[in-house]
């Protein structure tokens, strides 16, 4: 199986394809959803990592093919370690649903890093639990994180996003950023990677260990917008 | 970017040197991975009061060394190595850190001819055989991992912590069955352990099936008899149950016992939050949707 060897776009196992008509959908990421996310990544740098992206809930999206991004505009951290059991991931989906629907959001996608830096396709695991979202939400896509590309600077985005085609979990072509403000995104990041705010991060597990942590990381969103 | 000095970890957290050498020990011994913070009071400890130490200074440098190297301080682990290469020049321990830093440099080939050499001259050396599949397990190779950590076991079938591991191998390649064995391993000889129970719980769960299912809410219900605070535990016991209460396959006595389970677990679950969030703004959010979950999964069960 290649692992990219050579190939500009490292995706061993996704068809490489020109998208010249595909428009419709695209992903962007708020700051703080990205920022959340390479935080969990950085906070437990020899597991693997998961969790999920909720955007806005809207009433009817427009389905005519005129490229509304879907716009994450939060992540929750789930998981650390081992991803592959079911019982707390059901737990937590469930949970993290119904706070959603007190807010408005909705549960678009959701994100993965694996445990080796040269792994960055999807899994079983995240393959379910995307699929699993797009029961709810047809447009979700699965986002892996590109640990080789993890570096304290944030100088280039390292998300590879999957999108579902024909039965298919296929990769986006990553030339475009999936930020809403990549230069904020870039710097704010950076910042707090910086100053360690990862040990302060809270996922789903953290909150099993001791309810009293807060998986919505009120703390951390305070940082975000400070440096904004 | 030029590095601001930062201020030392005595200082930022007023700690003395005696406490530092505590916590380092602590770490030590419940194994846990920070190595960013080891490093940080690690590396002080050993610049500013290696003299103090005493004979504790050996094993720390060894700490240190460990957490460097997952911090990428390559510097720091040298200089560790060093002290320890010249205190102890021909020992395998030290060998087995020479080769744990080749592994983190990549060099899967050299660490392996070094681990080799170690089991030349010991061959019950069980350290050097688990780095060799912790090598395996780094470069993708699970089946090799599995096959050689089973051939570990049957030489060394007490050996707890690789019993653990074969098991989270088993659950990464979506083994459950293989996995549970192993638990079951780790149950028998510490039937005491809640997290042993409850993971066990958690692949039975996972596998799936009525059976499994019963199984894995009894293994729930133990682990919360061994630690009632095991939030888990209590999660688990009220998913299990109720997916029995709402399987069509039970009779009408195990649907109604299993309600009984899912409900008293429910209001368990419920005073857990009510008196995490107590004092606090935010968790009365949380309290509010694992209400609202609870009901809604009652609705879909009933």
């Amino acid at each position: 199986m290649l692992y990219g060897t050579g190939v500009s776009h490292q995706c061993g196992n996704c068809e490489w394809r020109i998208w010249s008509d595909f428009k419709t959908m695209t992903v962007k990421l708020t700051t703080q959803a990205y920022c959340k996310m390479l935080l969990h990544a950085a906070k437990y740098p020899h597991c693997a990592v998961n969790g999920l992206l909720v955007a806005e809930r809207q009433r009817e999206r427009r389905r005519d093919g005129h490229g509304v991004p879907v716009l994450y505009v939060d992540c929750v951290p789930l998981f650390h370690g081992t991803l592959a059991l079911a019982p707390m991931l059901e737990v937590a989906l469930n949970l993290i649903d119904t706070w959603c629907k007190e807010n408005r959001y909705v549960i678009a996608g959701y994100y993965q890093a694996n445990e080796r830096i040269k792994d960055f396709r999807p899994n079983q695991v995240a393959e379910k639990v995307a699929a699993r979202i797009s029961e709810n939400f047809s447009e979700a896509t699965l986002i892996v994180v590109d640990n080789s590309k993890f570096t304290m600077d944030c100088y280039e985005p390292i998300l590879t996003i999957f999108e579902h085609h024909e039965n298919k979990w296929k990769c986006r072509d990553s030339t475009g950023d999936c930020c809403e403000d990549w230069v904020e995104a870039q710097k704010i990041t950076a910042a707090l990677l910086e100053s360690r705010s990862y040990e302060n991060l809270i996922d789903f597990d953290n909150h099993l260990d001791d309810l009293r942590n807060d998986w919505t990381n009120p703390e951390i969103n305070k940082s975000v917008l400070h440096l904004c | 970017m030029t590095k601001i000095k930062m201020a030392s970890v005595s200082e930022l957290y007023d700690v003395t040197w005696e406490e530092m050498r505590d916590k380092l020990r602590k770490w030590r011994e419940e194994n846990y991975r920070n190595s960013e913070q080891i490093v940080d009071v690690g590396e002080e400890l050993i610049n500013e009061h290696a003299s103090k130490l005493g004979d504790d200074i050996w094993i720390i440098y060894e700490q240190v060394m460990i957490a460097a190297l997952d911090c990428s301080r390559d510097d720091l682990a040298l200089s560790c190595l060093q002290e320890l290469k010249r205190q102890f020049p021909d020992s395998h321990r030290v060998k087995r850190l020479v080769g744990m830093r080749l592994e983190a440099l990549e060099r899967y080939e050299d660490a392996n001819k070094l681990y080799d050499s170690i089991l030349q001259d010991d061959p019950t050396n069980t350290a050097a055989r688990k780095r060799k599949i912790a090598i395996l397990k780094a470069q993708g190779k699970s089946t090799e991992a599995i096959r050689e950590l089973n051939e570990y076991l049957e030489q060394f079938v007490g050996d707890l912590e690789a019993w653990h591991e074969l098991s989270e191998l088993y659950i990464n390649e979506h083994d459950y069955a293989k996995a549970a064995f192993c638990l079951e391993e780790l149950m028998m000889t510490n039937p005491h352990n809640h997290l042993y129970c409850e993971q066990y719980a958690e692949v039975k769960y996972t596998q799936g099936g009525l059976e499994n299912l019963e199984l894995s809410r009894k293994y729930f219900a133990q682990a919360l008899k061994l630690n009632n605070r095991n939030m888990r535990a209590l999660f688990g016991l009220y998913m299990s149950a109720s997916h029995i209460a709402a399987s069509p396959k039970v009779s009408a006595k195990v649907k109604k016992d299993n309600v009984k389970y899912a409900a008293w677990a429910a209001t368990q679950i419920n005073r857990a939050y009510q008196l995490a969030g107590r004092g606090t703004k935010e968790a009365k959010y949380s309290v509010k949707a694992v209400e609202e979950m609870l009901e809604s999964m009652q609705i879909a069960m009933s």
